[in-house]
């Protein structure tokens, strides 16, 4: 008997503190490129996140290849990847700590780290938006970045450069496991 | 006793049986997850466990709270995360997708460094061969509306060297442009796609026009210097240049497409 106490409470802990794990189902991020004669966007649907929490708190790993955004011109996509330096760093990253209990509300107020174009910028109180759709979780917002955040030289067109405003949008949907 | 040890075999058997759906449905229960009230209802809290907090992530660490001045950590490495912290591993991306590829960069660089050639002297070429259109007037035979029987004049000699002068620049000027587009590297894998595919299409027709309309503007000037009247394949030198103008000004505006001219906004 006393054997089978020991045993249960030896596992037991363990079993109590599995973590909970957040994946990331569908996504939709966006960049946007304003030029005094263009506006573009490009779409990646390829991200794929995991979030795992323990004692209250959670980090969130969100990931996504340079690569698979795509603007409708495969042109520019080979010149944004190569202004990135894409080859040399082919995933953006975003990390964020969180208290657990701020996923439950409907405005999450976020510190991101965005690791891209061989650079990590910290992008302070992003407020991302949370909406249930039965057991997944659709997180929403937009990321204010820019070209000077991640040292990349703004391409110019007709020797007028981008505006160094490079906001992302981004479109999450999470189910916890 | 026996009823003590009775008491302790239901107590077991208690335990057994609800801990595991208890720690079950904090896992499958996002809502009551993130509830803390909730979450202490099992009665296990975290200072009871003396579990450590999650370990930040590295580039958490560093202080700075205004979102418009991001901090840059360059030496942060993504796949070495303390503790909780998901790692790309985790993400299940193969490695070809997250290794660096410096070759694949610097074929990326070349590429650039190619088609911003190819667009400047792309954009240097139409000069002269507006030009060249705009003179060709003056390097041309007029008929005498004046005289009755309708005598042709031929072309100044000025008229005529500064047109086959702007049009030799303007071939030159396009083969460079036409040599960065060819010697670009390619990207294996890449088909071409959106605006840049009719930028590239029009080339069969610009193209064999470049080469066209000079031999054709030779043929119609040595029948114009023996006093022929131009004839033959050398009378379309004019519809050869002015098609391929066009399609050389629609390839510039369709890899430019779609504009939004926004030049007033700061």
């Amino acid at each position: 008997m006393r054997f089978a106490v020991a045993l249960l409470l030896a596992f037991v802990p363990a079993g109590i503190h599995a973590q909970n794990q957040w994946v990331l189902t569908q996504s939709t991020l966006t960049w946007h490129v304003v030029h005094p004669m263009h506006e573009v966007a490009g779409t990646s649907h390829a991200a794929k996140g995991r979030g795992n929490c323990s004692a209250g708190q959670c980090d969130f790993l969100i990931a996504v290849p340079v690569n698979t955004f795509d603007s409708g011109d495969s042109n520019r996509d080979l010149h944004m990847v190569e202004t990135v330096r894409g080859a040399q760093n082919p995933i953006v990253m975003v990390r964020t700590h969180l208290a657990q209990a701020a996923l439950s509300q409907a405005t999450i107020d976020a510190d991101l780290d965005v690791q891209f174009a061989g650079q990590t910028a910290h992008y302070a109180h992003v407020q991302l938006h949370r909406v249930s759709h039965g057991d997944q979780v659709e997180i929403t917002g937009t990321v204010a970045a820019t070209c000077s955040d991640f040292k990349i030289d703004r391409p110019s067109f007709l020797t007028v450069p981008i505006r160094n405003e490079i906001p992302v949008t981004v479109d999450t949907t999470w189910k916890a496991q | 006793m026996k009823g003590i040890a009775a008491g302790r075999r239901v107590a077991v058997c208690l335990s057994v049986v609800l801990l595991p759906v208890l720690t079950l449905a904090e896992a499958a229960d996002p809502a009551a997850a993130s509830n803390p009230q909730k979450s202490s209802s099992s009665g296990v809290s975290a200072a009871v466990l003396n579990l450590p907090d999650a370990p930040l992530p590295s580039g958490m660490q560093s202080q700075n709270p205004s979102p418009t001045q991001p901090s840059q950590n360059p030496n942060n490495n993504p796949n070495q995360q303390p503790g909780n912290a998901p790692t790309l591993g985790d993400l299940g991306f193969t490695p070809q997708q997250t290794l660096a590829n410096a070759e694949m960069q610097k074929r990326l660089n070349e590429r650039t460094h190619d088609l911003k050639m190819h667009q400047t002297f792309g954009l240097i070429t139409a000069v002269p061969m507006c030009a060249t259109v705009i003179v060709a007037g003056g390097a041309k035979s007029k008929r005498n509306r004046t005289s009755p029987n309708g005598t042709v004049t031929g072309p100044s000699d000025s008229g005529v060297d500064l047109h086959v002068a702007l049009g030799s620049t303007t071939a030159l000027l396009y083969g460079v442009t036409a040599y960065y587009a060819i010697a670009a590297p390619k990207i294996p894998g890449v088909k071409p796609k959106g605006a840049i595919r009719w930028h590239r299409d029009l080339v069969w027709i610009h193209a064999p026009g470049m080469v066209l309309t000079p031999i054709l503007g030779a043929m119609a000037l040595s029948q114009e210097n023996n006093g022929e009247h131009v004839h033959g394949i050398a009378s379309a030198h004019s519809y050869v240049a002015w098609t391929t103008v066009a399609t050389y000004g629609v390839s510039i505006i369709a890899v430019s497409w779609p504009i939004h001219l926004k030049f007033w906004e700061k």
